[in-house]
């Protein structure tokens, strides 16, 4: 038998049956990527406004280089996609793949590193620590053995209880990018002290939970409309913004600079004031240019900064059509890998038009300058109350307060179309885990209008919590890392499923539409899977064992949050696996493979 | 009493099989397949002067030997498809006139399901397992007779079957789709008809409902909204109920202790509805993986013992 292209007679005959579609628009695809990694809310608050704590880093490398890496993470996704349409995601694929002993490795690999750090940063000895180890390893074994143990553990935590440290982060992003220049702008000098307190943080940040909540309750079918024009709306904001700063000299934006400084924070020489202010308190170092272009250590060392924000062109396109083929690889595919390049490429624009416009130098010393401070690294106050929010940044470029405000409103849409997916994915963990019988039946239960409120609340409350620990407890804030980490242990999971997918299950694989696409002979899943496994071990590595990212050894604080998600996990997983037991149910027989013949 | 349910398995083979094995798997008393057993699509293998040539799923296979292709046929089969052997200018004229599509088309699935029950009274002979089999709104009527005289195999449709102090009524008709399939109603209708099912049933609180079309707004049948061109609507992420107003209202007007629904592939999922268990378990047919539910039924209390929602 031999197997070529797609040819030129009529490939099926279809009937008129219930559930066969024309398939869907490739930009709707594009647009759940593109809003995944998002430019404005995650890219500029974070990814983008670190470059100053790895000077030697090249920018534009990095950049380039998180879009490779992520280009194998899609082509994964969407193997996986292809394979097991309908799946649902990460828990159903690492459950239906992750059985045997590749999920015991798997288990045994993350019980054993969680116990074993969490032993350490408990202040526990290091020979406990190291017999805590084993006894990870046994347990994250013994877990992984069973069928759907480790697909459990990794999906609740990376779909549903991060979500709650994400809850705060949202809030965060909306004051500094929303709530602080606007009251900045409009003059309300109390309500920008207020907001830029830690009450202020809570606040916004319950009020983001509950916008968040609204939009499920909402549904997708309507806040579907409003991603459609956030998109529109929030592009045409962006190709004003990049206009602006284009057509403007670095003298003109300096002198705006320093007019709104005096203007509304009656700094005088802000802009000077601000990179003297940098290198002062925050050891900044001014030189270097984004065009640098290099692959030295640095420039690696960026890379775990930029998955806080590019991590995700994955996201939400898990549509594969009945009675298709590899065609709806290709669209899946294309959509992730839209969504992912088009964000790279205006990031690049972005970064290049801050160098000429901002000027490098103040670009990176405004933003270490307020990130320090914020996040609790120095004490000493930055040069100007809030972050130098680079749509603000642009907006200061004409001289009308009235105008700078409608620019920073309209740039709410780039957090208005990105919010709602803020629980959507974890109400659906939550449904899937309670029909799996793990979680109470309870916790799948819907209103008369179809509105999953005991799911809400199973990730409302939490994240109200985490997000009082975000705003009034010392050092919380620096865990906002962990929030990406814990999502990439997820996708690290998940690769190694869609690694050893054709071996593994060998029948599952080869009746899938992307057994065509070998390299070398050996399976694109696989090769992209093991990239990807690879890519996010070192990252993973990186985070938890480099002082950089402020979330590893060095942080016990960090550690101990993070060996209480995974802990509660397991702990969520055997407890009900015993319950069901006394019940008469055996949460096996979900998995056991019916004989054909 | 356990009951093995299934449904949606939309013409695969390997479903069916697993179907009629899952009795003694799984220990289950009661097999139900809540209907759409009929495939969608046919995939025509032309013949040419020395080889035989296919496309399944955008991929061209060129086959040699008649075990190729007795090999490719079963593939095919088992993902719900039917395969047909055709010549080039039968594929022509197959593509010109869209009748003879429809008539080949009903063909294969009187054979198929013909076929289906011939091996379900092959396997089930002489078990004590019960089977029952209701056609959904996706199969043509002429599937009912076929189903009615296998020996191991009770129709559902219209039918009130008693097991263990409980009894079962059936109904695969649907409230109305976009794709104005075989068997829809309007909702006053589907009413009518379910009230009519239960005026046979002696103790409506020990009934278990086998209905296709799942309850409005239940979660069970939540699908991707869709355009007035059969698009997704924002990628498929914009989920709406779907599900029956009369099944709905007829759960809570007559409290079943249990309801089986299938019809929305994506609406996996149990819930409660008053005292009624609601479950759809879904349909993943073209991987070859049978979603289903396992009920436990207590005979003397008359409610669910326990469940599980399994993908087998």
């Amino acid at each position: 038998m031999t197997t070529g292209d797609v040819a030129r007679a009529p490939a099926l005959f279809l009937r008129n049956a219930t559930g066969l579609v024309k398939g869907w628009s490739a930009f709707d695809a594009f647009g759940y990527s593109f809003l995944s990694v998002n430019l404005v809310t995650l890219g500029m608050f974070y990814s983008l406004a670190v470059f100053a704590f790895v000077p030697d880093g090249s920018v534009l490398s990095a950049l380039l280089l998180s879009g490779v890496a992520m280009t194998f993470l899609c082509i994964t996704y969407a193997g996986l996609i292809a394979v097991m349409p309908r799946a649902g995601g990460d828990y159903v694929w690492q459950t239906r793949i992750l059985d045997g002993i590749p999920g015991a490795v798997v288990g045994a690999l993350v019980g054993g590193i969680t116990l074993y750090l969490a032993s350490q940063a408990f202040g526990l000895d290091s020979t406990i620590a190291l017999v805590g180890g084993v006894v990870g390893v046994v347990g994250g074994g013994l877990l992984g053995l069973k069928r759907g143990g480790i697909g459990f553990v990794l999906s609740t935590t990376g779909w549903w209880f991060i979500l709650a440290l994400w809850a705060p982060i949202y809030g965060y992003i909306l004051n500094i990018e929303f709530v602080q220049p606007l009251a900045a702008l409009s003059g309300w000098a109390d309500g920008l002290t207020f907001f830029a307190s830690s009450a202020g943080t809570f606040t916004v940040s319950v009020a983001t939970i509950v916008i968040a909540s609204g939009l499920v309750a909402l549904g997708m079918a309507g806040y579907a409309r409003i991603q459609r024009w956030s998109i529109y709306i929030g592009l045409i904001a962006l190709a004003v913004m990049f206009v602006l700063m284009l057509v403007s000299s670095q003298d003109t934006f300096k002198a705006a600079f320093d007019r709104e400084g005096q203007s509304l924070f009656g700094v005088s020489g802000a802009y000077q004031a601000t990179i003297d202010n940098a290198t002062t308190n925050d050891a900044f170092v001014a030189g270097g240019s984004p065009l640098d272009f290099g692959l030295g250590g640095g420039t690696w060392l960026l890379l775990p900064f930029m998955m806080f924000w590019i991590l995700y062109p994955n996201w939400g396109a898990t549509l594969y059509g009945e009675v298709r083929g590899a065609g709806d690889f290709r669209k899946v595919l294309n959509g992730m890998l839209g969504g992912l390049w088009v964000t790279i490429i205006l990031a690049i624009a972005f970064v290049l038009l801050a160098a000429k416009t901002f000027g490098w130098d103040f670009f990176n010393a405004t933003n270490v300058n307020f990130i320090n401070y914020a996040y609790g690294y120095v004490t000493a106050a930055p040069a100007i109350p809030i972050w130098g929010y680079p749509p603000l940044l642009a907006a200061f470029l004409i001289d009308s307060h009235v105008i700078q405000m409608i620019i920073v409103v309209i740039f709410g849409v780039w957090f208005l179309g990105w919010a709602g997916t803020l629980w959507l994915s974890s109400t659906r963990m939550i449904f899937a885990a309670a029909f799996d019988r793990v979680l109470p039946e309870w916790a799948a239960r819907v209103s008369d209008r179809g509105v999953p409120w005991t799911a809400l609340l199973l990730i409302m409350i939490p994240g109200v919590i985490v997000s009082y620990l975000y705003s009034f407890v010392t050092g919380f804030s620096k865990l906002t890392l962990d929030a990406s980490l814990v999502i990439a242990v997820t996708f690290f999971g998940t690769a190694i499923a869609a690694t050893i997918l054709p071996w593994w299950k060998k029948d599952l694989y080869e009746k899938s539409p992307i057994v065509r696409y070998q390299v070398g002979g050996l399976p694109l899943i696989s090769i992209a899977g093991a990239i990807t496994t690879i890519f996010l071990g070192f990252v993973l590595w990186e985070w938890l064992s480099n002082a950089l990212y402020g979330i590893g050894t060095g942080n016990t604080q960090s550690i101990q949050f993070l060996a209480v998600l995974y802990g509660l996990a397991a702990l969520v997983y055997v407890v009900a696996r015993l319950y069901r037991r006394s019940q008469g149910v055996d949460l096996d027989a979900i998995h056991a493979e019916i004989p054909a013949e | 009493m356990r009951i093995f349910f299934a449904t949606d398995i939309h013409g695969s083979e390997v479903c069916w099989r697993k179907f009629l094995n899952a009795g003694k798997f799984h220990k289950a008393d009661v097999l139900v397949m809540g209907g759409d057993m009929t495939g969608k699509a046919m995939v025509p293998i032309v013949a040419r002067a020395n080889d035989w040539r296919l496309t399944l799923q955008d991929q061209e296979h060129i086959l040699s030997t008649e075990d190729e292709v007795r090999a490719m046929e079963k593939r095919i089969l088992d993902r719900g498809y039917y395969p047909i052997r055709l010549s080039a200018d039968e594929v022509a004229a197959w593509d010109a006139d869209p009748a003879l599509v429809e008539a080949r088309f009903k063909a294969e699935m009187l054979t198929s399901v013909q076929r289906w029950m011939d091996l379900a009274d092959e396997r089930l002979k002489g078990s004590p397992i019960r089977c029952v089999v209701s056609p959904a709104n996706d199969d043509i009527f002429e599937l009912d007779p076929i189903i009615a005289a296998a020996e191991q195999v009770e129709l559902g449709e219209q039918n009130t079957i008693a097991f263990d102090g409980f009894t079962m009524v059936s109904t695969g008709w649907a409230n109305p789709t976009p794709w104005n399939t075989f068997r829809e109603l309007p909702e006053d209708q589907l009413r009518s008809r379910i009230d009519d099912l239960l005026a046979e049933v002696p103790d409506r609180r020990r009934a278990i409902f086998n209905f296709h079309a799942p309850p409005f707004g239940s979660n069970l049948d939540n699908a991707p909204k869709l355009d007035a061109n059969m698009r997704y609507v924002s990628g498929g992420q914009a989920l709406i109920p779907v599900g029956s107003h009369a099944v709905r209202d007829s759960i809570v007007a007559y409290e079943p202790v249990l309801s089986l629904h299938g019809h929305i592939h994506e609406g996996r999922g149990a819930v409660k509805i008053g005292r009624t268990l609601a479950v759809n378990p879904g349909s993943t047919y073209e991987d070859g993986v049978l979603q289903a539910a396992i009920v436990d039924l207590d005979s003397k209390k008359g409610e669910v013992k326990r469940y599980l929602l399994v993908n087998g």
